[in-house]
């Protein structure tokens, strides 16, 4: 008899090794951005703008986007985004984008004139910790080669007692599973100045630099590109 | 996430498995012995971080099943095994609150856990206070880099060796018999983890016939920081993390059925650590005590 309650009793704790769910809050509201700007576009020419929505989770969805300037005599956009600067001014460029029932918008203002100025290549931003270890610092990105580069300046410092802290670019800073975070590599340098070339992506692809304990599945701390 | 200091936490598997009335200052006298059927087990989705806060985590689990024996070779030295021939470490499924999809599967693993196998030595015996020695050796059996993220652990991967001195005494008031033990041992540590000093003071009584032991354990572990940082290295996780600190309470209560047979059971608390799970551990066990 008591061999068959402790048989029990064992079987019940095996039963409580199994695998369990987490549930992860990792709604982000759903957006449109416009992508590929120019504060200035040459009276006369032509620019292609391009717009990315974006989902409740942060991951990118192809919808239909709607264009329209606010002076079609003076910057003039087709279905496609494709913008024509037709006379000197200064308009409002919108995209819109329906989901899920709502209607998302996103502007941009645009000057036409002698010549095309691109947006500044350069964003910028603060790392900061969203947990109780170690990481601060500030970052920069600019586009170079096939992609970004991010300089991660002198002031930086991250905890060494993590085993594998990485870092990512991403949408959602609640989560880096199966919305398009990007992961860029596990961290190597914890204080001092240093960067990383990530090809393939732009440089208004991703809201976050997001520093995640892997193995454990943590966010260690957060910078918003900004 | 910051919560309250006295926090709950695992602690490593052999001194909360050791049973009840074994261990200690006292070998075994010759052709004793005392053995142990146990389950131990922890799971936490939190953990105390390098400065003793309390950050969250992916839910894990570790489950031993394991064999704790003790016997007397002669009157003053005696083997000890602790052999944990059953280990599983899981981690929980990550799913998206907005979309419900699995994020990150879970995981598991089974093995054998790593084994702790050594010789206690009595430096006095029949003496009011005993005094032994014990040499440890921890034999690495288990995983030390399972799953996807090389995150879950049976073992820590390194042959370690411990040598600790305990001194207990014990005495009756009216109709219950008390002990009282200490010990600190110095863990030699390989394969770039950290030395450890380890110490601990527990006490028990004994009483209602003999039938009850209820034991009040105080143990701890001082790292000497002499290897890998963390971050240095993918297999430091769980309860198997390099640098690990913690002071512990774990409460333990025997029922002796009979003058050979009993079962046991504890839990362990933490109330300050570093780098290890926040979460309280238990341990069930029935024991079998050989004499003559």
């Amino acid at each position: 008899m008591r061999i068959r309650i402790w048989s029990w009793l064992f079987a019940a704790i095996f039963l409580g090794g199994c695998i369990g769910d987490d549930i992860v809050d990792d709604f982000v509201p759903p957006a449109v951005k416009i992508m590929n700007t120019v504060d200035t576009l040459a009276l006369g020419s032509t620019w292609q703008f391009d717009a990315k929505y974006t989902n409740n989770i942060g991951k990118e969805e192809t919808l239909p986007v709607q264009w329209a300037s606010s002076n079609e005599d003076v910057l003039a956009i087709d279905g496609s985004g494709l913008a024509t600067g037709l006379a000197k001014g200064s308009v409002t460029l919108t995209t819109k984008v329906e989901a899920g029932g709502e209607m998302l918008s996103d502007q941009w203002p645009v000057v036409v004139g002698d010549e095309t100025v691109v947006s500044s290549g350069t964003q910028s931003g603060k790392i900061v910790s969203t947990s109780s270890y170690l990481l601060e610092g500030n970052f920069e990105i600019s586009e170079e080669g096939n992609g970004i580069k991010i300089f991660i300046s002198d002031g930086y410092r991250a905890s060494t007692a993590l085993p594998g802290l990485y870092i990512y670019l991403g949408n959602n800073k609640s989560s880096i599973s199966g919305n398009g975070t990007k992961e860029i590599q596990m961290v190597q340098v914890y204080s001092g100045a240093h960067s990383y070339q990530v090809d393939g992506v732009g440089l208004n692809d991703f809201k976050y630099i997001l520093y995640w304990c892997k193995p454990f599945n943590v966010k260690v701390g957060e910078g918003v590109v900004e | 996430m910051k919560k309250a200091k006295w926090a709950l936490a695992a602690m490593p598997f052999l001194f909360v498995c050791n049973a009840a009335q074994a261990g200690g200052g006292w070998p075994q006298p010759k052709g004793w012995g005392f053995f142990k059927l146990s389950e131990w087990w922890v799971v936490s989705d939190q953990h105390f971080t390098d400065n003793g806060e309390i950050d969250p985590n992916t839910t894990m689990g570790i489950f031993n099943t394991s064999f704790y024996a003790e016997y007397g070779f002669t009157k003053r030295l005696t083997g000890v095994l602790y052999f944990p021939f059953f280990s599983r470490a899981y981690m929980n499924n990550t799913i998206s609150g907005t979309t419900g999809e699995t994020l990150i599967p879970g995981e598991a693993i089974n093995s054998i856990g790593d084994t702790d196998l050594g010789i206690k030595y009595g430096l006095t015996v029949n003496k009011p206070v005993a005094v032994a020695a014990t040499l440890t050796f921890g034999l690495p059996f288990g995983i030390d880099n399972g799953g996807m993220a090389g995150s879950l652990q049976t073992g820590d991967g390194e042959f370690n060796q411990m040598l600790q001195i305990d001194a207990g005494t014990g005495f009756r008031l009216g109709k219950v018999d008390f002990y009282s033990n200490l010990y600190a041992g110095v863990n030699n540590r390989t394969n770039g983890f950290s030395d450890e000093l380890r110490f601990g003071f527990e006490a028990g009584a004994t009483f209602w016939k003999k039938r009850i032991t209820a034991i009040a354990r105080f143990q701890g572990i001082q790292s000497f920081k002499n290897g890998d940082l963390p971050a240095e290295r993918s297999n430091s996780t769980s309860i198997f993390a390099n640098n690990t600190e913690y002071l512990s309470f774990a409460p333990e209560i025997a029922y002796n059925i009979n003058e050979k047979w009993g079962v046991s059971a504890s839990i362990g608390t933490v109330f300050y650590g570093r780098i290890i799970f926040a979460s309280p551990s238990y341990s069930v066990g029935v024991f079998y005590k050989l004499t003559k």
